[in-house]
């Protein structure tokens, strides 16, 4: 993957400018033999700037600002206390709310289950990439999910796995007492994860396919000669081979399991049931769009923004220790 | 004008950002009595409510033919979420439809009272309460919306139960579940996915629990949460569930529609259902046929009560205070809720309308019983709650049915919420 150290197209500025915006555009680094420009013209002076320009402003305007009118939003009041400062009572209110922190419960429980999510479609690339039969006809069905929309995926599970649906009717089938997946608190949660996993495994999976191309087949055949094990082999050529690829993949179903499970809450459980499904952006529209809350909405926002970052922030640490071991 | 659909516009697609309105600022427009007048609400898309706003057009032409009118429809999903990025912009739509209840009372900032507009329209149409705010109206109610409690007579007759007279007492209500379960069919048709089911359970069966002044002191904002009676809704409620008179993991189950859809294929032999929109007698008439489905009143569970209808109003449109001429406005307001708009309403799109002068005879006897009963109803007790005591409420009525919790710690959770907002 291209990863944003270009060197810049342009010539460089002289170095010593105060100007931040300019400093900020996309971290390009200056080349080791950025020369000082004499008598250069106006124009050329210039030029960077204009050229980054466009960037910036899409950035600072529609991005930045936003989330600063956000946040500052988030201290003043709702309903009659509409525009007024109210310090850090949305904040206050947030952490007394037990729906909040079941929300932010759910994150944590997201992340403890990463490692399942990242693991799941790994095992079965492995098993295409070791030609297991039927591969190639597995190869495209395991992708088949991913272009279903959420609302699709969460419509056909809810059927799935209605009390009286065709899930518990195999379970009952065997013996096995009916379980009411989405009614029950302790399993909901389970539940649509498992559905989210379903639905957006087939894209990981394409990325751990590729990982495998860059694979040197030649260690593979040495361990197998060695006499490796299935087991010895996953675990001493595999994982080693693909740690650039793991991490990848864990960044992105992270962020795909904090970011894009609303339209599966949404149609399969609607936060329920007790409220044990909720997540910090459901729990932002419900307040938001039901609650006339906005504030207080824009509050749970500025929290999830910072808990991103700090999801982000370690996992791009993450992506490059792993690339840093190459 | 023309900038205030531009705005539209731009709330719609989320844009609302201060640089995108600017460049059109100089585009103004028009002004004085001529103009437009924009309209939002969930129902204009509908094929089956044309009829309703072309009368009301027809109407509102007449009065004022130099006004021009738009309908925007918006997702009833997104409503609130786009109505509420209108209200913070202090620009949107002229007239805009609500839910009666706490959707417009937690709203009412920027409604214009409508109450000097419509003093003539008093009389011919009830629920106005629900859009009633410390004494000011703020919008003309469109359909009532209540809460019938709807039974299938043939599973009575399958049950050995007489189809003309149902259960007027709770115990002679809880022997008639009994036979119907052997029967075959469960007692209720019970969805509490959304924490809906509660409510509907709450304004149906309340009249037959809570005396006439609890109910009243309720309405009116004194509710004593310790009140036996009001812990005894609660109580019936996790009974119900505990003695398997509702369907299987309601929990689970969707109330709109799939519990309807129980009710409809005689899976269950009640339903609290609507009178209004969806899950009303015109759905169940399709299903069940008109002379197979009964309405009745709550039974009696407190003794000395009086069950009544419960029903409030049900969708009403409402004047911004930014649009120019809330005259004008209050007189589409008007056009929207005339006789003649309403019957076409009531007729196309199955709707207990609120102009309680049209004839609905040939509707079949349940909407007949409904309208019946219009006159001795009395407001729902749900919707006099704020949406946040609505919304605890469901999933507290989640946990008495799983039984993780007490009925007490779930009124003591409710009433904490009550007091509060």
């Amino acid at each position: 993957m291209p990863i944003g150290n270009a060197q810049p197209s342009v010539r460089p500025v002289p170095s010593g400018r105060t100007d931040g915006a300019a400093a900020e555009a996309g971290g390009r680094r200056r080349g080791a033999g950025s020369r000082h420009l004499r008598g250069g013209s106006r124009a050329e002076r210039l030029a960077p700037y204009v050229l980054v320009a466009p960037a910036i402003l899409i950035i600072v305007v529609l991005r930045l600002y936003p989330l600063l009118l956000g946040v500052n939003f988030s201290f003043t009041g709702d309903g009659e206390r509409n525009g007024t400062t109210v310090g850090i009572d949305n904040y206050l209110e947030l952490l007394d709310d037990s729906l909040f922190r079941t929300a932010l419960g759910n994150v944590g429980l997201l992340v403890l289950l990463l490692p399942v999510a990242v693991a799941i479609p790994g095992l079965l690339a492995t098993f295409i990439y070791l030609r297991v039969p039927g591969h190639r006809f597995y190869r495209s069905v395991y992708f088949f999910p991913a272009v279903l929309s959420p609302v699709i995926v969460g419509a056909i599970f809810n059927l799935l796995l209605a009390f009286d649906g065709p899930v518990n009717a195999v379970l009952g089938a065997v013996g096995i007492s009916p379980v009411d997946w989405l009614g029950n608190p302790d399993v909901a949660m389970f539940v649509v994860v498992g559905v989210h996993i379903w639905a957006t495994f087939g894209m990981a999976l394409v990325v751990f396919l590729a990982g495998f191309a860059t694979l040197d087949a030649a260690l593979l055949d040495a361990a197998r000669v060695d006499g490796a094990s299935l087991v010895q082999v996953i675990r001493h050529v595999i994982i080693p081979g693909l740690s650039r690829t793991i991490a990848f993949v864990a960044v992105t179903t992270m962020v795909g399991m904090l970011t894009s499970m609303f339209g599966l809450l949404y149609v399969m459980t609607s936060g329920g049931p007790e409220g044990s499904t909720y997540l910090p952006e459901y729990y932002i529209w419900i307040q938001q769009g039901q609650m006339n809350r906005p504030a207080l909405a824009s509050a749970a926002s500025t929290v999830l923004f910072v808990i991103m970052l700090v999801v982000g922030l370690l996992q791009v640490k993450l992506l490059r220790r792993a690339g840093g071991e190459d | 004008m023309k900038q205030r659909a531009l705005w539209s516009a731009v709330l719609v697609v989320g844009l609302a950002t201060a640089g995108c309105g600017s460049a059109s600022d100089t585009s103004s427009s028009s002004g004085g009595s001529t103009g437009k007048l924009v309209v939002w609400d969930w129902k204009s898309g509908e094929p089956s409510a044309a009829a309703y706003i072309d009368k009301a057009k027809a109407d509102f032409a007449t009065k004022h033919p130099d006004v021009t009118v738009e309908f925007v429809a918006q997702p009833f999903d997104q409503y609130y979420t786009l109505l509420g990025a209108a209200i913070q912009s202090g620009k949107g739509p002229d007239v805009m439809l609500f839910n009666g209840g706490g959707q417009i009372r937690d709203r009412v900032d920027a409604l214009v009272p409508l109450d000097e507009y419509v003093a003539d329209d008093k009389q011919r149409l009830a629920g106005w309460d629900a859009f009633t705010k410390d004494g000011k109206t703020y919008a003309g109610p469109v359909t009532l919306q209540g809460h019938p409690i709807y039974y299938n007579k043939e599973l009575y007759t399958k049950a050995g139960l007489d189809p003309a007279s149902p259960a007027t007492t709770w115990d002679k209500f809880l022997a008639d579940c009994a036979a119907i379960d052997k029967a075959g069919a469960k007692c209720f048709a019970l969805g509490n996915k959304e924490g809906a089911g509660i409510q509907f359970w709450l304004s149906a069966l309340g009249s037959g629990v809570l005396t006439a002044q609890e109910y009243d002191d309720w309405i009116a904002g004194k509710r004593d949460w310790n009140s036996p009676n009001v812990k005894r809704v609660f109580q019936l409620w996790k009974d119900a569930g505990d003695a398997g008179l509702n369907n299987d993991g309601a929990n689970s189950t969707a109330m709109f529609n799939d519990a309807f859809a129980l009710f409809q294929s005689a899976k269950a032999a009640h339903v609290i259902g609507l009178m209004s929109d969806v899950g009303h007698w015109k759905d169940f008439n399709e299903f069940l046929t008109p002379d197979k489905l009964g309405v009745m009143s709550a039974p009696v569970v407190t003794a000395g009560t009086t069950p009544s209808l419960a029903y409030d109003g049900g969708i009403g449109y409402a004047v911004a205070k930014w649009t120019k001429d809330p005259k004008v406005a209050a007189d589409l307001v008007r056009s929207l809720t005339s006789t003649e708009a309403l019957t076409a309403f009531y007729a196309e799109a199955g709707a207990i309308a609120s102009d309680t002068t049209i004839d609905v005879s040939q509707a079949g006897p349940a909407a007949a019983t409904i309208v019946g009963q219009l006159k001795s109803g009395k407001p729902a007790l749900h919707v006099a709650l704020s949406s946040k005591t609505l919304d605890l409420m469901g999933r507290v009525s989640q946990q008495l049915l799983s039984g993780s919790i007490s009925v007490d710690e779930a009124v003591k959770q409710l009433a904490a919420s009550d007091q509060a907002g």
